[in-house]
């Protein structure tokens, strides 16, 4: 009697152990042609994939762009056409004319026409879409109908991103649901949903972070080939794993696994670098305020060795002109101050300082720089102190809670900062944070030529005069060096095949660096 | 039975949190519409949305002025807008809500009837070759913490071997329904609630063990014995009961943080609870998130200590003459 309970317990675990056995389905058939094709995703929910709900981040962006088109698209190798046929841009008046496609319906049925563009434009101007502003200097003045298929757009002032970041970017929305809409972030019935795309959204679930799109039948450019697409919540671990069992089709995974999933048979895509790490520095507190004094600590850090130790090699060290080597807009000509503590030595003698037992000096007091960066940054910014140490440079380096540290940046109290930011596709970057306001700003306006450039190169709108304009801006930026760009990270996708997945140009719509282009998924791509 | 001493206390505390909570962000470095709207706001904010902000929390007024409009809101049941999911606050929550109390109460009541029978059978057989197997293996357990033994789980059940899902709370999009569904969520269920009830067994056996030996020494056994009852009697209902009290309030504790107790498990099983919430919100910054989930937090455990309290002079009524 005594063990009675005990006796007991296996009786239990073992129908226990049966049912959890029981439970466990037949695994999910893979089939040869693709009815269905699962994207893995670690956050899971982006928002309600409305043009207005989603989450304004690329990835809710990305859920949006199955379902609504824009005037222009890109592939991976640049702008084609997608509600518009074709395009120009018009000089002399600074006005774009699109031709649009006289065979797009809504997916209610309804006709697409010019009208549905010209609404589009004048309701984002009044109701500010997350990824487009269309009042100020990317504004536009006035939209007019040529005819059912002919827009007019009068830019408010010459813009170069104009086909990027609007036409290529802002969703076309149908007029007959829009119309009375006034509030369009609390518009999340199936009406809000209603798009020109490939997709239509069948399910999403917030709890859940999943959502599922069906292939629109009647779309213009005939039907997808992949007929059903999910995004499934899995946490950031488990994704490669997923990926090996075959339950999810593609999915971003860390770069520590790249050779195993290759060796797994996976597909392994990497993106151009479109993120940068940099080190802010305070250009109006002594002793930073001197040029010299910023390319002395340029010299001190080593960020070959930053990326190698750091991030563990998965990155490329950075340019000090922020556009990074492998874009279109990079001047290889930009100064890169390779590793030299020579130099850090004479520029810093020439400043004054002396190099007493291992610290500089200047009349008597050492030499000590606060470092600050939230705990993401803790290796890099410990990276750096050993580095300036060592080249004789002191520093207090603290990690603290992110907002903590934006304030004390946007406040200018503090010497030295790590901050990162990506949209480097596209050069207009260079103006905002360089010499717009705010903390994620160098708010550095002291030369004037600088400025004079990132202003001229937003209204070129000769391509090749632009890229001469960024050029000069890389050389004029790096020598000044308000800011040290430190590394590029590398970011890597795997999939199985199936559909092949690709990174647009310059990233997709205004600049998102994630391979989920709808194009994969209507026609196969080679 | 329950003095008015008792529930001015707990006005004070509830009072106290409220003000916690409304203090905390205006507290913070910087414009206090940040702190209270997060990242977001700085994305998503236009002038007439600020102006508009700034009217409802009546930032631009004195402080006395602000708490007054904090408590209006509150007692509309008004938690505060999440710029991040475009969304009140009270909602998000409480999507996220059922998951984590099937979650986290499953594995509780496992949890806690394993290890207060285990801790009985344990006790009564002090010295034995079992009590010491028990002992020493339970002991173990205790050390890992419980995402460790998710990872563990996962990691065998989920990786290497396939039995069980890698992530999530039920197949998305499976098309299932009624028992298929129901099996499908238990199946999903099965490893975090394992990881959580093995990790926060051993409490309970440990604390029912000590008090049952304790127990087992007191008169009154002896008398139960005497008058002839029967084994399972004496075990169970003499002393198994009487040594469940210190569990009751370990228990409590622990439910008093039911809300966030399986962040970490959740976060390795990417379950949609509101820990995983909590660590999204705090990624996104979305600070409206996080002082609702903390203020839900603060009250369930003022809600079971309070319960607690009441149920002790049911389980003993000794504590009763402690007042």
């Amino acid at each position: 009697m005594d063990k009675k309970v005990l006796k007991l317990l296996p009786k239990l675990l073992i129908p226990a152990v049966i049912f959890a056995l029981l439970i466990f389905p037949s695994c999910p058939a893979g089939t040869p042609e693709i009815s269905s094709y699962t994207i893995a995703d670690s956050t899971g929910d982006w928002g309600y994939p409305s043009p207005y709900a989603h989450y304004s981040r690329g990835p809710g962006y990305i859920r949006m762009s199955f379902i609504f088109e824009t005037l222009v698209w890109k592939d991976a190798s640049g702008f084609i056409p997608q509600l518009a046929e074709e395009w120009e841009y018009v000089a002399e008046e600074n006005a774009y004319i699109f031709k649009l496609r006289d065979d797009v319906t809504w997916h209610d049925g309804e006709k697409f026409s010019a009208e549905d563009v010209v609404f589009t434009i004048e309701y984002v101007k009044n109701h500010p879409n997350p990824f487009v502003t269309l009042i100020g200097p990317s504004g536009v003045r006035e939209t007019i109908a040529i005819d059912g298929y002919t827009v007019k757009l009068y830019l408010e002032q010459p813009y170069a991103p104009f086909l990027n970041g609007v036409a290529g970017t802002l969703p076309i929305i149908p007029k007959h649901i829009w119309e009375g809409v006034d509030d369009p972030k609390s518009l999340t019935g199936p009406e809000a949903v209603i798009g020109t795309g490939p997709y239509t959204l069948a399910d999403y679930s917030k709890e859940h972070g999943t959502y599922l799109y069906k292939a629109y039948g009647d779309y213009y450019l005939g039907k997808p080939f992949v007929d059903e697409i999910k995004f499934v919540k899995i946490s950031e671990e488990m994704i490669p794993a997923a990926l090996k069992g075959g339950s999810v089709s593609a999915g971003d995974i860390p770069p520590e696994v790249v050779s195993e999933m290759e060796q797994a048979g996976l597909t392994v895509i990497t993106a151009p670098v479109a993120w940068n790490a940099k080190l802010t520095i305070n250009h109006r507190k002594e002793p930073m305020s001197s040029k010299q004094f910023r390319q002395a600590l340029a010299y001190a850090i080593d960020r070959e060795a930053l990326v190698q130790i750091t991030q563990r090699g998965y990155g490329i060290a950075g340019s000090p002109g922020m556009v990074p080597p492998t874009s279109d807009w990079y001047n290889p000509d930009t100064p890169q101050y390779e590793y030299d503590r020579a130099k850090t030595r004479g520029l810093l003698e020439g400043l004054g300082y002396e190099l007493e037992d291992s610290y500089f000096t200047k009349d008597g007091e050492e030499l000590e720089l606060e470092l600050i960066a939230e705990a993401s940054f803790k290796e890099v910014g410990q990276f750096i102190k050993q580095r300036l140490e060592e080249a004789g440079i002191k520093v207090d380096f603290r990690t603290m809670e992110a907002k903590t540290v934006d304030a004390k940046v946007e406040a200018w109290d503090f010497d030295l900062s790590i901050y990162g930011h990506g949209s480097l596709y596209e050069p207009s970057i260079l103006k905002r944070v360089i010499m717009d306001e705010g903390f994620n700003s160098t708010r550095y306006t002291s030369n004037e030529k600088l400025s004079q450039l990132l202003q001229a190169q937003l209204s070129e709108m000769d391509a090749e005069k632009r890229k001469e304009l960024v050029f000069q801006i890389q050389e004029i930026y790096a020598d000044d060096l308000p800011a040290l760009t430190l590394y590029y990270p590398k970011w890597y996708w795997a999939h199985d095949g199936n559909v092949n997945l690709f990174y647009t140009k310059d990233g997709l719509a205004s600049g998102i660096p994630i391979p989920l282009n709808r194009l994969s998924f209507v026609k196969e791509q080679k | 039975m329950f003095s008015k001493g008792n529930i001015v206390t707990y006005v004070i505390a509830f009072l106290f949190i409220l003000a916690l909570n409304f203090f905390l962000p205006r507290m913070m470095p910087g414009d206090p519409l940040m702190a209270i709207y997060g990242d977001e706001a700085l994305i998503a904010m236009t002038p007439e949305l600020k102006a508009e902000l700034v009217e409802r929390f009546a930032l631009d007024q004195p402080l006395w002025q602000q708490l007054g409009a904090y408590f209006g809101a509150l007692f509309q049941g008004e938690l505060g807008h999440s710029y991040y999911y475009n969304a009140p606050v009270l909602p998000v929550i409480l999507g996220r809500l059922p998951w984590t109390l099937l979650l986290v109460g499953s594995s509780l009541v496992l949890s806690t009837v394993l290890g207060i029978t285990l801790g009985i059978e344990s006790g009564w057989r002090r010295g034995s070759k079992t009590d010491r197997s028990m002992l020493a293996g339970l002991m173990g357990l205790n050390g890992f913490p419980d995402f460790f033994l998710g990872m563990l789980l996962l990691i065998a059940f989920g990786v290497t071997w396939g039995i069980f899902p890698l992530a999530g709370a039920l197949t998305p999009y499976s098309g299932l329904s009624g028992l298929a569904l129901l099996l499908d969520i238990l199946r999903h269920l099965f490893l975090p609630v394992a990881a959580l009830t093995l990790a926060h067994l051993a409490g309970g056996y440990l604390l029912t063990r000590n008090t049952m030996i304790t127990v087992l020494k007191e008169p009154y056994m002896l008398t139960a014995k005497a008058k002839g009852l029967s084994q399972r009697v004496l075990k169970y209902r003499h002393a198994g009961r009487n040594s469940m009290l210190p569990v009751v309030t370990q228990t409590g504790i622990w439910m008093g943080r039911v809300v966030t107790g399986a962040l970490f498990v959740e976060l390795v099983f990417a379950y949609p609870g509101v820990g995983y919430l909590t660590y999204e919100a705090l990624l996104a910054r979305d600070y409206p998130i996080i002082q609702g989930v903390f203020l839900m937090v603060a009250v369930s455990v003022l809600v079971i200590n309070f319960l607690i309290d009441l149920s002790y002079p049911k389980l003993d009524p000794r504590v009763s003459y402690a007042y």
